[in-house]
């Protein structure tokens, strides 16, 4: 445990810079949006305002503005970062491994001969990955706040109508996939994404295992977990009309062979890693 | 004890290893002779469980290789295997963490004997002076054994002379060392014991002192005998 530990801190240790400037620019990117976005609609408001009063006997009371209405138009700027975090750590699922093996110092070689059981560094690699994605998440979850306190600080009160945060997200597309209203989504969709993460685990260390022979393996395997995850919908329902399970029977399906496929994924993993891997 | 027993690997429709068996005790300088490809760097990394072996069997201390034996065998390989990003104190300080063998007072000892500088990053060393610290990363640990991979591959006169003064000082003494190497010039009178590889095999294993006595030959006599034939 305490060597998992350490690993586990030391894979985070090697990433912090890169998460720091992932999560700097996620910042800049949507506040500078927000403000811009605010600031543009108050002075066109501005602009507006002696024109209503010229063609009318009373100015109109303007629509107040929300929170909910800033979230949606800053959408974009909210995207782009959150795609380019979910792109680096895409990318860092084959990083996590093959950096070990790249340059002139291999650090595999020490990775392996630790006083440890392997296991753990096959643990720590999955569990810094999954560090990384729910303190992107985390940090999306605390950057709502303040951009609320942006909102209030630019937004003078008689213009600004209350709104709760929740409202706000379900008015951000990139919010509403990032962080889904309901917790079982969310199990699902950060579930589903671990799964794909463990398998393409195993899909590297085959290829780390017998190398150019291990590159056929490692496809073949990736294949052979889509088809085994897609199998109850390929099988039991691809045709609604003929199908014979009831709905919660395919659910069920469908749960077994992704729990099958996580269970084998991490087994074959840490197998490699312990009796065929090589440096 | 280290005992390897007829070892065999076949990579890319090849015998690099051919039923490679000898020992290794503890207290003397065994090394690995052969020329480029003959097996001896794929000999160590076996040892170490860097890479399979498709027959035989490796025991150290009669006890097959487990995690808890690479507190008791050190690996210094041909390469320094540490993040490039790293500084020589946080090297350190990671092998502290992780070897309950490891010995931070010798480490400094020699961090001060090979003039090194703990605040350097190790992408930015040079070939010698990256060569002494991956030395030091194998000598700090208190272990019975210690391999060692091409120590002198590829690394200047001075920086041989300082690796090669540590085979004379106590650092090594009641330690089993195995290294290999082709180029056995200055380590020919440090040695007590040679293993010669061929095509994946051994083909001959002696201890250097009775042949120079018995046959009046030295290794690279032997040497001579076995590649020029």
């Amino acid at each position: 445990m305490n060597h998992y530990l350490k690993l586990v801190h030391m894979e985070v240790h090697r990433f912090r810079w890169v998460i720091a400037i992932l999560m700097g620019i996620t910042a800049v990117c949507q506040i500078s949006a927000l403000i811009w976005t605010v600031t543009q609609e108050l002075s066109r408001r501005r602009e507006q305002l002696p024109l209503q009063i010229g063609n009318s006997f009373q100015a109109p009371a303007q629509e107040q503005l929300t929170f909910e209405w800033a979230m949606f138009n800053t959408q974009l700027w909210f995207i782009l970062p959150i795609l380019m975090c979910i792109s680096v750590l895409a990318l860092y699922v084959f990083f996590i491994w093959y950096r070990d093996w790249m340059g002139r110092h291999t650090f595999i070689y020490r990775l392996l001969v630790l006083p440890t059981a392997r296991y753990n560094i096959y643990l720590a690699k999955i569990s810094a990955f999954l560090l990384f994605v729910f303190g992107f998440i985390s940090f999306q979850l605390i950057l709502l706040p303040i951009h609320n306190v942006i909102f209030k600080l630019i937004v003078p009160a008689d213009q600004r109508a209350g709104s709760h945060i929740v409202d706000a997200i379900s008015r951000n597309q990139a919010l509403v996939q990032l962080i889904p209203r309901q917790f079982e989504q969310f199990l699902y969709s950060y579930g589903i994404g671990t799964v794909a993460v463990l398998v393409i685990f195993t899909a590297i260390l085959l290829e780390r295992s017998y190398r150019r022979l291990g590159i056929l393996y490692g496809l073949l395997y990736l294949s052979g977990c889509v088809l085994a995850v897609m199998s109850p919908v390929l099988f039991f329902a691809f045709d609604a009309q003929y199908t014979y399970l009831f709905p919660n029977e395919l659910y069920a399906a469908e749960l077994i062979m992704f729990v099958l496929v996580l269970c084998l994924s991490v087994w074959l993993g840490m197998r490699l890693l312990a009796k065929k891997i090589t440096v | 004890m280290i005992e390897v027993k007829d070892i065999r690997k076949r990579y890319r429709r090849r015998d690099v290893l051919n039923g490679v068996s000898f020992t290794a005790v503890k207290g003397e300088i065994t090394c690995l002779i052969g020329v480029n490809g003959a097996g001896k760097s794929t000999v160590l990394k076996a040892i170490m469980g860097l890479t399979p072996i498709s027959g035989g069997s490796i025991l150290i201390d009669e006890q097959a290789l487990r995690p808890g034996l690479y507190e008791k065998i050190a690996f210094v390989p041909d390469h320094l295997t540490m993040p490039a990003g790293m500084k020589l104190s946080e090297a350190i300080r990671f092998m502290a963490d992780f070897y309950e063998s490891w010995n931070n007072e010798r480490a400094s000892e020699l961090m001060q004997f090979f003039r090194l500088e703990p605040s350097d990053k190790i992408g930015s060393l040079s070939k010698g002076t990256a060569a002494k610290f991956n030395l030091l990363l194998g000598l700090g640990q208190d272990s019975d054994y210690l391999l060692m991979d091409e120590p002198f591959s590829g690394i200047d006169l001075f920086s041989r002379e300082a690796i090669t003064n540590v085979f004379t000082s106590d650092l090594i003494e009641g330690r089993g060392v195995l290294l290999t190497t082709h180029e056995i010039g200055e380590m020919e009178h440090l040695i007590d014991k040679a293993v010669l590889l061929q095509d994946g095999k051994v083909s001959r294993a002696f201890n250097c002192e009775e042949m120079r006595y018995e046959e009046g030959k030295s290794v690279i006599d032997i040497m001579r005998e076995v590649y020029r034939a």
